[in-house]
């Protein structure tokens, strides 16, 4: 089995431009971890993820100074959440991004999510351009499908 | 960077190490002390203009050295000092440990907890505690824990942190030449030059206070402003029970025994030579061996994290561009290069002591306020070696070296590794952007007042002759 195989083509996508509290809130939404951001000839520039919106509130040397001490109320973290109005995704999305194309194996995809970490992989052309997304979901759903097939 | 750009700025790079090279061979220099020079330059380039390709350059530079035969691999290791490659692997194991562990949150807390704290007490702890953090763990590591935690503070009073975080960044460079630990250059000059840690403690360490008092005396005038602002939001805030909160963690028992371990790590490194002496051991085998020691025992104690350790808070890319910079510098020495080089100095300077310790320290501070110090330290190493033939083994030489190489870098923005860690925090915190002018005034004036004061003290004092 392949990407084309399983391939989710109604994909819900970001722009650079739009802003991060906006792109949070359709996050919120949807109850999806992350979402592809294309410019206007839908190729895609990057991705956008709960991750990218953690990384943007907490103070930068979080993973430098081990345990370290908080306010619990924090101005500066209810600070930055609130500037997240103010920012633009292309700001913190994350810019290099592993993609698949329409033959890539499933075991591939599979490989990917495990090493890279990353629940959903973007599925494009040669081109860049976004054609859909598969998620870890789809990819195990798959999976165990196609062995009850394989038993009937 | 586009390609194009590069790829022109590479080839004006190799052109103009090469030019020189060549134009060396005319103050006497030999065809292989030309090449050594050549690679050694680029490798100096390449970390000014190529930071991110600077282990790159290294690797092919040294290659290249062996292919023309410039050295021998016998010589490539032996120069590639393993033991202070070793003695760095050590240490950043074990404070990786501790920072895992809590140690510089509680300790930056503690030192800053006190009941109705000024902003001048302020200014002396931010001081203080970063010099003596900067001697007992490294730069790099303690810059990036005093920028935390004076971000946190500032933010708490809604102060603009920036002058404070300068502060911190001077005197992190400036107690960094206080023992052999504050930098990679304090270790490398000890094991190159026979200098013990006590040595350190008896001669650079009041050197360094020195300095540290007449850096708080200049912050003091030049800050007097914004240290007003800070002890008028301090006076309002007395007392307040989140301040206190937020700066105070009790040491966990974790913590405790992380800290038994550095401790006693750092009783032996400091006593190293006198074990040495009573086990009738090598020079500086204890202080090479304790960090590797201590490691050992972290690894056994937390034997699930051991790999992660060595992999996570080992900085191996620093670590091998050291081992081929270290090669370089020693093919310079070992092809004669800087003993031509050293004949000129000793030449120019007309036999004269003074005059060698005053252009060594100088020379030493301006390099290292625009090159990496351990580049500039590196190549120097061999040229004090090489006044020796002539005669002057002079520990102040040393000193000289230690301190131009630590207090320059407080110079300009790009002078010390402390000073870009500190800012590329600064800039991922969105705080506004320190201009190249605004740390060049401040620098300049610390630099060239701690540098001269260091001056003095080496070619008048006879405590340092």
């Amino acid at each position: 089995m392949a990407v084309k195989d399983i391939l989710v083509k109604k994909v819900i996508t970001l722009s650079p431009e739009m802003s991060a509290g906006e792109a949070l809130q359709k996050l919120l939404e949807k109850e999806i971890s992350g979402l592809p951001v294309v410019d206007t000839n839908n190729k895609l520039v990057g991705m956008f993820t709960e991750k990218s919106i953690l990384r943007a509130i907490l103070p930068s040397y979080v993973e430098k100074v081990g345990h370290f001490v908080y306010d619990a109320d924090s101005k500066k973290l209810a600070e930055k959440v609130q500037r997240l109005s103010q920012i633009k995704v292309r700001d913190i999305m994350r810019k290099e991004v592993v993609t698949a194309g329409l033959e890539t194996p499933l075991y591939e995809v599979a490989r990917i999510m495990l090493i890279q970490k990353i629940r959903r992989v973007p599925v494009v052309d040669k081109d860049n351009i976004v054609l859909g997304i598969i998620a870890r979901q789809d990819v195990l759903r798959a999976l165990v499908k196609n062995k009850e097939l394989g038993n009937d | 960077m586009t390609n194009k750009a590069m790829l022109s700025k590479f080839v004006i790079l190799v052109v103009l190490a090469m030019t020189v090279g060549f134009l060396s061979t005319f103050i006497g220099m030999q065809q292989n002390q030309a090449l050594a020079i050549s690679i050694f330059l680029c490798s100096v380039m390449g970390t000014l203009f190529f930071w991110e390709f600077r282990l790159s350059f290294a690797f092919l530079g040294t290659s290249l050295l062996l292919l023309f035969k410039t050295i021998d691999l016998k010589n490539v290791i032996e120069f590639a000092s393993l033991e202070i490659i070793l003695f760095l692997v050590g240490m950043m194991i074990l404070i990786g440990l501790l920072k895992e562990s809590g140690f510089f949150a509680w300790l930056v807390t503690l030192l800053i907890r006190r009941k109705n704290l000024t902003g001048r007490q302020f200014v002396f702890s931010i001081c203080f505690i970063s010099s003596l953090l900067a001697c007992a763990v490294d730069e790099v590591t303690s810059i990036i824990f005093m920028v935390a935690a004076i971000l946190e503070i500032c933010d708490y009073f809604e102060v603009d942190p920036i002058p404070f975080i300068l502060t911190s960044i001077l005197a992190t460079n400036i107690g960094s030449a206080g023992t052999v630990l504050g930098n990679p250059i304090g270790i490398l000059i000890a094991t190159k030059s026979g200098l013990t840690f006590e040595d350190f403690i008896l001669k650079a360490f009041p050197l360094m206070i020195v300095c540290i008092i007449a850096l708080i005396g200049i912050i003091l005038i030049f800050y007097r402003r914004q240290i007003k602002e800070l002890d008028q939001k301090m006076k309002e805030s007395a007392d307040n029970e989140i301040f206190i909160k937020l700066i105070s963690i009790p040491p966990e028992k974790r913590l405790r025994i992380s800290l038994g371990i550095f401790g006693v790590t750092l009783l032996f490194i400091a006593l190293h030579h006198r074990f040495e002496i009573i086990l009738g051991l090598e020079n500086n085998t204890i202080l090479l061996i304790m960090p590797l020691i201590s490691a050992a025992l972290v690894m056994i104690w937390q034997w699930r994290k051991a790999r992660e350790y060595v992999e996570k808070d080992v900085d191996w890319w620093t670590l091998l561009f050291f081992m081929m910079l270290f090669v370089q510098a020693g093919t310079l020495r070992y092809t004669g290069a800087t003993d031509v080089f050293a004949a000129r100095l000793v030449n120019w300077a007309g036999n004269n002591p003074f005059a060698l310790v005053t252009s060594t320290l100088w020379i030493s501070a301006i390099g290292s306020s625009i090159l990496d110090n351990v580049v500039l330290v590196a190549g120097f190493i061999p040229v004090i070696q090489g006044f020796k033939d002539f005669g002057f083994s002079l520990p102040a030489l040393w000193w000289a070296l230690l301190f131009g190489g630590c207090l320059g870098g407080n110079i300009t923005i790009i002078g010390s590794t402390a000073n870009i860690v500190a800012l590329g925090i600064l800039e991922k915190e969105g705080l506004k952007k320190i201009s190249f002018l605004r740390w060049f005034k401040i620098g300049l004036i610390v630099g060239v007042v701690t540098t001269s004061m260091v001056w003095l003290g080496l070619t008048v004092l006879p405590y340092y002759k």
